[in-house]
């Protein structure tokens, strides 16, 4: 079983548990919703992927997290969180694309798996920009697909016919666990900072609100 | 204030997408990467072997004359390994004894000479990819990387076609993954996932080195130039110790059949997507600067080799082999062995991933044990866990 495996079956534990249900609401989902966004993910990896032209799109891999990534983005709180979200993702882009270019080509002289790199980008530059676990998941997925865009395009752009895969690797997908690792992070770094600021152990803040920003 | 702000960061972004766009032409040239070569030594200062890579504290190593050694330490790019002892190889008597085979015979008919049925052919089928699609050969392509399909594609083509005149189904995926970055592992993935869902008995990733020195590599075997060829297995993932059997069962068979041909194993950091199944393999066919030539004349030689390694010697006997189901026993003993580890190690970070989750979002302590019990409560319908009670954190 590999990490990616795990990070889903702990994120579909801690749902199950009820433990992220403070993160499911900021992030508008109810944990009903999650649980069928999780298993419509694993399904979805297993069925044909659509293809349009030299772009295939696996469902479980990209079609449901781009579905997901849509339902908050129009449930963003505000205008600002909206065009934070995008930044967020265009920023994570070209973090992932940059770390394609410069982060060693091969496992054995990799300092870890890339793949959980894209996670923390997409994570930390979303909490960065507005303490936001929307933002975060949108950013770990809409990143890694602009990223794979922009790579595609440029293969191209040089001649070479390379099909452009979006999520071919169903759940287990960087798509998807760039996301997870995202929303996971941002949860991790919020309540541990929360914690530090506010002192407080439980229930920091019901409004949302903390000090220089804004929680969703 | 904020909208000067964003009106920042929507620039520096920008600048970012500029700068990865202007960075491309450089990556081009430099399309098979750096190349960054390292050295091990025994601990008598004498070389051991290199690598095209990066040689890390843990890392293993099992020489040709099946040695295993484990990296001490790493100072300045050179690594030093200590001599572990003998590795234990599989018995491969039973290709003397002209019997049935290793892997397979024990879960499937043994699918020999004299059976005719066309049923257990069907059940060869072995699956290709290629993860690094630049990767050349420089006397025989005139360069180590192409932007496309390079001359490793070539390799595997062969590789496919002497297994297919053996009577093996191949599947070779002849997708390309570029650029060679550190995506082209996620991006082979996927074609790794698509072949797994056709149940081959094994997949292999076809390469080539990235050492300079030729003689690293060159070879005779049986009288014919040829190359060597190096297995690797990537030691971060759960299935590592049963792809460890399976390069060493194909070890064993190669040093019996054609002696020298197998370079050595290297046991690294990374999973080379060996994750997704226990027959896992990634081969280097020579490396960059060996004639294509030479590594085309090894695919031939190790056909044979994973042939015989999965499917068993073909004989015209039909006798049933006890030494070929020992073999069998031992090769499945190590698969449970190496899954029973990689399911411990997955329970115990799946329950650490849940606790660190629950610790800081519960703060611990009674709040974390109210929560997760009702949890339980309601999974469960009031069977386990507390349905109330406390306060939630």
């Amino acid at each position: 079983m590999s990490i990616g495996m795990i990070l889903l079956l702990v994120l579909a534990l801690l749902i199950l548990f009820g433990v992220l249900q403070r993160v499911l609401d900021r992030m508008a989902l109810t944990d009903r919703q999650a649980l069928i966004g999780v298993a419509a993910i694993f399904i979805g990896g297993w069925l044909p992927d659509l293809t349009f032209g030299m772009v295939t799109v696996n469902i479980g891999g990209a079609l449901i997290p781009l579905i997901l990534c849509v339902y908050l983005f129009f449930h963003a709180g505000t205008a600002k969180e909206r065009v934070r979200s995008l930044v967020a993702s265009a920023l994570t882009a070209a973090a992932i694309y940059i770390i394609g270019l410069y982060f060693p080509a091969d496992p054995v002289t990799m300092p870890f798996d890339p793949m959980i790199l894209y996670g923390v980008a997409g994570g930390a530059i979303a909490w960065l920009l507005g303490r936001s676990r929307r933002s975060a998941f949108i950013a770990g997925i809409l990143g890694v697909v602009l990223a794979d865009v922009i790579s595609g395009v440029m293969l191209w752009s040089q001649g070479v016919n390379q099909a452009l895969r979006l999520g071919g690797a169903g759940a287990l997908d960087a798509v998807v666990l760039s996301g997870v690792i995202a929303v996971l992070l941002c949860e991790l770094f919020g309540e541990i900072m929360e914690r530090i600021t506010t002192g407080r152990a439980d229930a920091p803040h019901e409004d949302g609100a903390i000090e220089g920003g804004q929680r969703a | 204030m904020k909208t000067r702000f964003l009106r920042l960061l929507l620039s520096f972004t920008l600048a970012l997408m500029l700068y990865s766009l202007c960075s491309i032409d450089a990556a081009a040239d430099d399309l098979d990467g750096d190349h960054e070569l390292s050295v091990a030594l025994d601990s008598s200062g004498a070389r051991l072997f290199a690598i095209s890579g990066t040689i890390s504290e843990g890392d293993e190593y099992i020489s040709a004359d099946n040695v295993l050694y484990r990296i001490a330490t790493v100072q300045n790019g050179t690594a030093i390994a200590e001599r572990v002892g003998e590795e234990e190889m599989p018995d491969v008597s039973w290709l003397d004894a002209g019997e049935a085979q290793a892997v397979f015979a024990a879960e499937e008919a043994i699918p020999t000479a004299s059976d005719s049925t066309g049923e257990a052919d069907k059940k060869k089928l072995i699956a290709m990819y290629v993860t690094h699609s630049d990767e050349s050969y420089i006397p025989s392509d005139g360069t180590q990387s192409i932007n496309g399909q390079g001359g490793i594609y070539d390799v595997a083509r062969e590789f496919r076609d002497a297994l297919q005149a053996q009577g093996v189904d191949v599947i070779l995926d002849e997708s390309t993954h570029l650029p060679h970055d550190s995506g082209a592992y996620r991006r082979s993935r996927q074609t790794a996932e698509r072949l797994l869902q056709k149940r081959p008995d094994a997949i292999i990733d076809i390469h080539r080195d990235g050492i300079p020195d030729e003689s690293e590599y060159a070879c005779t075997i049986h009288g014919e130039n040829a190359s060597q060829v190096r297995l690797l297995v990537g030691r971060s993932n759960q299935n590592s110790a049963v792809n460890r059997e399976f390069a060493k069962q194909i070890k064993a068979v190669a040093d019996k059949q054609y002696p020298g041909l197998i370079k050595d194993i290297f046991i690294g950091k990374g999973n080379y997507n060996q994750d997704l199944s226990p027959n896992a393999i990634l081969l280097e066919f020579g490396t960059h600067t060996i004639s294509k030539e030479r590594a085309l004349a090894s695919t031939e030689l190790m056909a044979n080799v994973v042939n015989t390694t999965l499917y068993g010697k073909e004989t015209s006997s039909a006798k049933s082999s006890s030494e070929s189901g020992k073999a069998a026993a031992q090769a499945g003993n190590g698969e449970a062995k190496g899954s029973m580890t990689g399911i411990i190690w997955m329970l115990i970070a799946v329950v650490a991933g849940v606790l660190i989750f629950a610790l800081v979002q519960t703060g611990g302590g009674k709040a974390m044990k109210t929560k997760i019990g009702r949890g339980m409560s309601e999974m469960t319908g009031g069977l386990f866990g507390k349905k109330s009670g406390g306060n939630e954190a």
